[in-house]
């Protein structure tokens, strides 16, 4: 109802109000408990700032058609939404592309964030959006299988091994293997547990010793040790925590919001028996989880970033970090929250293991094609996985499309070089 | 003989009117087909990427569909559009014809069976493809526990996985859907003949067969020409059928070119090569289009008749 009358509002007020309140208009979700927590978070802001009203505008919860519809807003200079709330991945496309203001003048407190967190959102040495709550894959596994988790892959499927033999579980371990991005996050933690990465300064190097490695160990434990399912080269987020809520598998790769999902014992056969920690990793890596989540940045043609920044520093506050913990099970971007007991007790997930988790935390490459540069990953990881192609080529191959894609882009050679 | 030239001052009069009546349809023509068109055509002359504002809008040239031909991903969606098309048309107009031979027969129940068998095509195609997915889901999938029950495999298959069956779904799931169209432009065609011909062939002692080969068919080839013409067109833009059904997987092996130009349209956001390859997609099309008239044109008129 709220929600109506809001955008009723923000559409009757279309002009100018002469002498009235600032307007921002701030993009949300229109389902959910983490849109009532915004709506919420946004009216004590209001009570606190009478000159300021926030409206919302409803927009795509589908990562995909949210980013499409920015793209086009922005791409067309529109002043509206004041605020944007990007995805990790988005916002050096957004920098680069000249539509959200570096927010360096505000004087952000950035050293109370998670450093990884920070060097995400920046661009050229200037800082674009401020982390507002952060999403990790961690390796979800079964406490009632086995006492301890795996640190290595080896241990991963010898566990895997165990459980589908001696406790009939189906499935060893389920991750997202369906061709798009979450395809991509998966293979960056493995990647990361060989000690590899995708890209160097302007360079790509996916097709390293590291790369081949990870990507030989994915397409094993399909077709050699059976530890994942051939199914998951359909699966999404979804369809892993099913298989997992159904105690169908011993371990499952996923982000936070599966765990308090799966906590509801009325539809869920592992309620209380599992425990998340980082992914494994091979002797020459370490665990590495891939950082998601969502940030929030000024648009460039707003007219009154002042404005729009309080309400960032508002909705970025530890106790509004903490309130998002409770309701909605995210995790804090501020170091200080893990180290005091209020996490513990919003969070259903010990801080200590969440802690560990964001520690390893990894972001993709950092660049403004990153989506393009993912698009052509995802092919070949996935024609590789469908054995159509061998590891070696299909990494080979997308190696050489996402260098030529860079070369194009002007971000090729060093990294630093692009106009803006 | 009457005075000529009222006449034809009328006539003149009439066609100056003519002009004015198909003012509006011409217009709508214009606004509709041919300006977009115009603009795709304009566009794919130019690097406009979304994604790299940073580049500008230059003009260059055919450069965009240089690099199209030079893309295997671009020729592999064309091979695979070619493939979708050959079978599943293929495929529907055999199926067609059985069905629309079986309609025409007097039976009884005639007109309930008629109106079943449009219920496929009544089915949204986005609706049809995920019930599609759904049948040949890897876990739960209906396809899977009756091939597993009846023994043909001994255990459940990931259809979406291999580029090979993962057609499999993709060309049922299409001729499921797109068979009864053809069988009613079929049927249509085939109420046309006159009875009397099958009879004056009987009386000449011609076989079923014979009556089916040198009555039916001829005289059918019009309604025939019709359905292959509307089917391969159609076929050559499959999209949402797929879209919903593999989304071109598993690599990229199911992806037929409309999907691979609404990617890059819409995922990419490459403007530019996206238009460059919408403007292909258009003249492929438009030729086969021109072909099939050019070739069967004397035919179609004379369905007309």
């Amino acid at each position: 109802m709220a929600l109506i009358a809001a955008v009723l509002l923000w559409a009757g007020c279309g002009g100018e109000p002469a002498n009235g309140p600032i307007e921002i208009t701030f993009p949300v979700s229109a389902l959910g408990a983490e849109s009532q927590v915004v709506r919420r978070q946004l009216a004590r802001f209001m009570g606190e700032h009478p000159g300021i009203r926030v409206l919302q505008r409803e927009t795509p919860d589908a990562a995909d058609q949210r980013h499409q519809l920015f793209v086009q807003w922005l791409n067309a200079g529109a002043d509206d939404p004041d605020i944007l709330s990007l995805d990790v991945i988005w916002t050096p496309e957004f920098a680069a592309a000249g539509w959200i203001l570096p927010l360096d003048r505000f004087g952000p407190d950035t050293a109370e964030f998670f450093p990884t967190t920070i060097s995400a959102n920046r661009w050229r040495d200037s800082l674009y959006a401020l982390p507002w709550f952060v999403d990790v894959g961690m390796l979800y596994w079964r406490t009632d299988l086995m006492r301890v988790a795996p640190r290595t892959f080896e241990e991963l499927r010898r566990a895997a091994g165990r459980a589908r033999r001696d406790q009939g579980i189906r499935h060893g371990l389920v991750w997202q293997g369906a061709r798009y991005e979450g395809l991509v996050a998966t293979f960056v933690e493995y990647l990361g547990g060989y000690g590899g990465r995708i890209l160097d300064d302007g360079r790509v190097v996916v097709a390293s010793k590291a790369g081949l490695g990870a990507l030989t160990e994915m397409r094993d434990e399909i077709y050699a040790s059976g530890t994942v399912p051939s199914a998951v080269l359909t699966w999404h987020e979804e369809e892993t925590r099913l298989a997992f809520q159904n105690g169908e598998a011993a371990f499952m790769r996923n982000w936070p919001y599966a765990y308090g999902l799966m906590q509801d014992s009325a539809g869920s056969r592992v309620a209380g028996k599992y425990a998340v920690t980082a992914m494994p990793a091979a002797p020459q890596g370490a665990p590495t989880a891939t950082l998601g989540g969502t940030q929030l940045a000024i648009n460039r043609n707003s007219e009154h970033p002042e404005a729009a920044w309080s309400v960032i520093e508002y909705l970025t506050r530890p106790e509004q970090m903490l309130e998002r913990a409770e309701v909605v099970g995210q995790f804090p971007t501020r170091l200080a929250l893990y180290q005091g007991p209020e996490l513990g007790e919003a969070l259903s997930i010990p801080t200590a293991d969440v802690r560990r988790v964001v520690e390893s935390a990894v972001p993709r490459p950092v660049t403004p094609v990153y989506s393009q540069l993912s698009e052509i990953l995802q092919i070949h990881l996935h024609r590789a996985l469908t054995r159509q192609r061998t590891p070696a080529a299909a990494l080979r191959e997308a190696q050489a499309e996402m260098q030529q894609l860079l070369n194009r882009s002007g971000l090729g050679a060093t990294g630093s070089r692009a106009a803006r | 003989m009457p005075p000529a030239d009222p006449l034809h001052g009328r006539e003149r009069q009439e066609s100056r009117l003519a002009r004015w009546l198909v003012l509006p349809a011409v217009g709508t023509i214009v606004l509709v087909a041919l300006f977009p068109l115009s603009w795709t055509v304009w566009e794919s002359l130019h690097l406009h990427d979304l994604r790299m504002p940073w580049l500008g809008r230059p003009f260059v040239g055919a450069d965009n569909y240089i690099e199209a031909l030079g893309n295997p991903r671009f020729w592999s969606a064309l091979g695979h559009t070619v493939f979708f098309a050959t079978v599943t048309v293929g495929l529907e107009l055999m199926l067609g014809l059985g069905f629309a031979l079986a309609m025409n027969r007097a039976f009884r129940g005639r007109g309930p069976v008629r109106a079943a068998i449009l219920i496929p095509w009544a089915i949204p195609t986005v609706v049809a493809g995920l019930l599609w997915r759904f049948m040949f889901d890897g876990q739960g999938g209906i396809v899977n526990a009756v091939l597993v029950g009846i023994g043909v495999l001994d255990q459940a298959r990931v259809w979406f996985i291999h580029p090979q069956s993962a057609w499999v779904p993709v060309i049922l799931a299409d001729v499921w859907k797109t068979t009864p169209f053809v069988a009613l432009l079929i049927l249509a065609g085939l109420q046309n003949i006159d009875a009397s011909l099958y009879e004056a062939a009987r009386i000449d002692g011609a076989s079923a067969w014979r009556q089916f080969r040198h009555v039916t068919l001829p005289l059918l080839k019009p309604a025939i020409l019709v359905a292959l013409i509307f089917r391969t067109l159609d076929a050559f833009r499959v999209f949402d059928l797929i879209y919903a059904l593999t989304g071109g997987g598993p690599g990229t092996s199911t992806e037929p070119i409309a999907l691979y130009t609404f990617n890059t349209l819409f995922q990419t956001l490459r403007f530019g090569y996206g238009s460059a390859l919408s403007v292909i997609v258009f003249a492929v099309t438009f030729a086969l289009a021109l072909a099939y008239i050019r070739l069967l044109g004397a035919d179609l008129t004379g369905a007309r008749r």
